[in-house]
């Protein structure tokens, strides 16, 4: 009955999609530390066509992305506000008041908005593009040199993906508790803070007991089927280094120098 | 392939005071490859704990079990074993790990360290045994319980196993998903000759295997071919097991005179063994003329006429919907009609059944009677009032419409039973007394004794867990009390105790129940109301004889996904071998007057 879509992978055929998710997730995150360096708005300028062209090529419609920043609407608001009023400077557009509004004070929000926005889209491009159980594997590869001082990279990977495969079936099991409760009588949406606190007690049992159950039996069923951690384990899909990759890590690369570049114009 | 001496089990006592029974004692089986073997006994029988040992998830306390000449008390065998054997769990959700179909089924061969070009194949190649290969790239949420149970099988047979071991794997299923699996597991056994072992409650499933183990506190207690096991009538309803109904049609039979032979498991085997019974004495009087005036009252895709036995009493009814359609997610892509134009009369004092397969409208149905759910079209009636325009509080009629979820112990939340059942009426805001007695009262009429008030829902059975649940709705005192699917996943025995309490409620007090069920046999027994429905509407309403008294309805149940009655196959069959027999019986007694009556001495 509940289609819940996890995470907000938009499944098509693009190149973007194709690329392997390290790829992908090392470019990210090499996008993410580069726009930190940027303090010229000419960078910006260079980002917003960069991410733009990428858009593009994803084939991800673009109010995709917009959704993503209406989350952080708020943050960039008060923060933007905050910066616009109260950096100190000299040359003052007007005055009320206490209320300042510099020349400085709007370059300085005006930057931040821009890298905030940057940061926001270049996640969520990673996110629209790779499916979750992408996601874990690449994260799983890219932490695994770090098994040698013995980070469990293995076992992280293994319970995002449990986590991510609990998550509907957790999700319809609460809405079934709320409604069995509600035919009991329960009330929910009356009271002060603290009754509607403990209303939710008969929903937070059941659910916690059945997570603990069915935890009990998904390691029964692993066993079952020969679990032991990553001792002596294959994976049946392979990831596998393309000629695309490397294109798309150089273009990134790239991009990355130039932009932090702008620096010294 | 699997072989046991003298096996004992005792689980750990959690404190020394504890005295822990043996959960298996001196069991000796002994099961050649090949073969296919069901399991059958009651909760606390031991057959999971015999499983896991199959699959040396535990290892025998006393005794020894070998698996393909492996001892399992050896940790350097586990994993052979592991492999070698496979296990399929009762819950389809706790058992499948990945997010994505073909990801599951390659996660045992995974753990074995296979190469993942041959995983590919190994996936591919048992998702095409179990008919899933369309499925391959589905998250398994979107997929059927059926469906998901045949993953779990293609994710075990990956892994190359001589033999699977099946623990009530069709429990939590609908009648099309346990013929799925059925289907599924014979079709392995005589196909790639695996050796199956399959755990199960359900007569008609054990009847279909080659060998059966009835086990009974921890002991072997009855294991040979399913017709000498089931020719035992008086021993298996001793145990409260019970036989096939075609098994216990030739009993009553015999008892009736008509030479019919111990050993009937299946129709044809009754149908051969009855055909020479008669002989050459003549068919004369067929007994058939009751429902042989059969008028065709179900049509499919379309809404049955009202014909409710009720409905003649001319009292107002106590529900009343009119027109009603609930649509989910409606102006958007997931737009799905769950009812359309229903309408439906339910007086005071019923007792009817509502079936259907699953996704067919009945759980929202449900839903609106006591308003948790809001038509998105049309008007629901209680005692005259529009429940949705009255200025009655929701929280009223549900308090007075009480809804008994499926699977209803898993909402239990208080430290002791008693403080749990009071939840509803401390909620109604009634006085200390009333809270008290109302609670006393449906503790009492599921039939708790006042030993277990004070204990906590852990440590009741798991019927005794249900019906501490059920108490918690009549406990706010319900003028109608809907119970979802009351018996899912309860061995025979509770299955038989839950009904009869509900049997005994109702009468005792004056309740209208409405059951919510998956199966025709359970819905022919106990009302004499059946609502059918298929595909967001109502397409049959009436007595069970009516429902079943038009030609066909065997395969129309069918088509929709139901469980035929197999007394109802039985005598469809027999009636087309010969027209003068009535086809359209479903209880075991009135089959016995017929089939009697049939044969002159």
């Amino acid at each position: 009955m509940t289609r819940i879509t996890i995470g907000q992978y938009y499944p098509t055929n693009s190149p973007i999609h194709r690329l392997d998710p390290r790829v992908k997730l090392l470019g990210t995150i090499f996008y993410i530390t580069a726009l930190l360096f940027v303090n010229h708005f000419a960078g910006y300028g260079l980002a917003l066509i960069f991410i733009a062209t990428l858009v593009k090529i994803s084939k991800v419609p673009p109010r995709l992305l917009l959704r993503g920043l209406r989350a952080i609407l708020f943050i960039l608001v008060f923060a933007s506000a905050l910066n616009l009023f109260l950096t100190p400077g000299d040359t003052v557009i007007f005055q009320v008041g206490f209320i300042r509004l510099t020349m400085e004070g709007v370059a300085v929000a005006g930057k931040m908005v821009c890298r905030l926005v940057l940061l926001v889209l270049g996640s969520t491009i990673l996110t629209l593009t790779t499916s979750p159980i992408q996601l874990t594997d690449g994260i799983e590869a890219l932490l695994s040199p770090l098994k040698r001082i013995k980070v469990p990279a293995h076992d992280i990977a293994m319970m995002m993906s449990i986590a991510l495969r609990f998550i509907p079936t957790l999700a319809d099991e609460t809405e079934k508790i709320i409604k069995a409760q509600k035919a009991r009588g329960a009330d929910f949406d009356t009271g002060g803070l603290i009754t509607r606190a403990k209303s939710l007690i008969p929903i937070l049992v059941p659910l916690f007991i059945s997570a603990f159950k069915r935890a009990d039996e998904l390691a029964t069923a692993m066993e079952a089927r020969c679990y032991r951690g990553d001792i002596n384990r294959t994976k049946m899909k392979q990831m596998k280094i393309a000629p695309s990759d490397i294109l798309a890590t150089a273009i990134l690369i790239s991009f990355c120098v130039a932009i932090i570049l702008t620096r010294f114009i | 392939m699997i072989n046991s001496e003298n096996l004992t089990f005792k689980y750990e006592a959690y404190d020394a005071s504890e005295q822990t029974r043996a959960a298996l004692r001196d069991v000796n089986v002994k099961i050649n490859a090949g073969e296919f073997v069901a399991v059958l006994g009651h909760n606390g029988s031991g057959k999971s704990t015999l499983a896991r040992h199959l699959n040396a998830l535990l290892a025998p306390t006393e005794g020894t079990l070998w698996v393909g000449g492996r001892d399992t008390k050896d940790p350097e065998n586990t994993w052979e074993i592991r492999q070698s054997v496979g296990m399929v769990f009762q819950n389809p959700d706790n058992q499948i790990i990945a997010t994505i179909v073909e990801e599951d089924v390659a996660f045992g061969p995974e753990n074995l360290g296979v190469c993942p070009t041959e995983i590919r194949e190994r996936v591919d190649e048992t998702l095409a045994i179990v008919r899933m290969s369309k499925y391959a790239a589905a998250p398994p949420h979107h997929l059927s319980g059926g469906q998901k149970q045949r993953v779990a099988i293609a994710g075990v047979l990956a892994m190359r196993p001589s033999c699977i071991v099946l623990d009530e794997p069709s429990a939590m299923l609908d009648p099309s998903g346990r013929r799925e699996v059925m289907e599924t597991i014979t079709r392995l056994n005589r196909e790639q000759g695996i050796t199956i072992i399959l755990i199960t409650h359900f007569m008609e499933e054990a009847a279909r295997t080659n060998r059966i183990i009835v086990m009974d506190e921890g002991k072997v207690v009855m294991d040979d071919e399913p017709q000498k096991i089931f020719a035992n009538v008086e021993k298996m309803t001793e145990l409260k097991l019970g036989v096939p109904n075609v098994t216990e049609l030739a009993f009553e039979l015999k008892k009736r005179g008509v030479p019919m032979p111990q050993d009937i498991i299946t129709i044809d085997n009754f149908i051969a063994a009855y055909t020479s019974a008669v002989g050459s004495r003549s068919l004369e009087a067929v007994n058939g003329s009751r429902s042989a005036q059969a008028s065709p009252i179900c049509e499919a895709g379309s809404q049955g006429e009202q014909a409710s036995p009720a409905a003649a009493q001319k009292s107002a009814p106590i529900l009343e919907l009119k027109n009603v359609s609930h649509v989910y997610n409606a102006n958007s892509v997931f737009e799905k009609a769950a009812l359309s134009d229903i309408s439906l009369q339910i007086f005071k004092g019923e007792m009817l059944t509502i079936i259907g397969h699953t996704g067919s409208g009945k759980s929202t149905l449900i839903q609106h009677f006591n308003a948790l759910l809001k038509p998105t079209a049309g008007e629901i009636f209680f005692d005259g009032e529009n429940i949705h325009a009255s200025k009655k509080s929701l929280k009223e009629i549900r308090q007075r419409v009480g809804l008994v979820f499926q699977y209803p112990e898993h909402q239990l939340f208080e430290a002791t039973i008693y403080k749990d059942v009071a939840f509803g009426p401390t909620r109604m805001g009634l006085s200390e007394e009333d809270i008290h007695r109302q609670t006393i009262e449906a503790l009492e009429a599921v039939g708790l004794s006042e030993k277990h008030y004070e204990k906590s829902p852990f440590e009741l059975s798991g019927g005794q867990k249900r019906r501490a649940a059920i108490a918690g709705v009549l406990a706010m005192r319900p003028e109608i009390l809907i119970l979802d699917e009351p018996a899912a996943g309860l061995d025979p025995r509770g299955r038989e105790n839950i009904f009869a309490q509900i049997k005994k409620m109702h009468k005792a007090l004056g309740i209208t129940v409405v059951l919510v069920s998956h199966s025709m046999d359970d819905a022919a027994r106990l009302t004499d109301r059946v609502i059918v429905m298929n595909e967001s509407r109502i397409v049959c309403d009436g007595t069970p004889s009516e429902i079943f008294a038009r030609q066909g309805q065997s395969e129309f149940l069918k088509k929709i996904g139901l469980d035929v009655p197999q007394i109802l196959r039985l005598m469809t069959r027999l009636n087309e071998k010969d027209p003068r027999f009535p086809a359209q019986i479903f209880s075991i007694e009135a089959a016995a007057d017929a089939l009697a009556g049939a044969v002159q001495p």
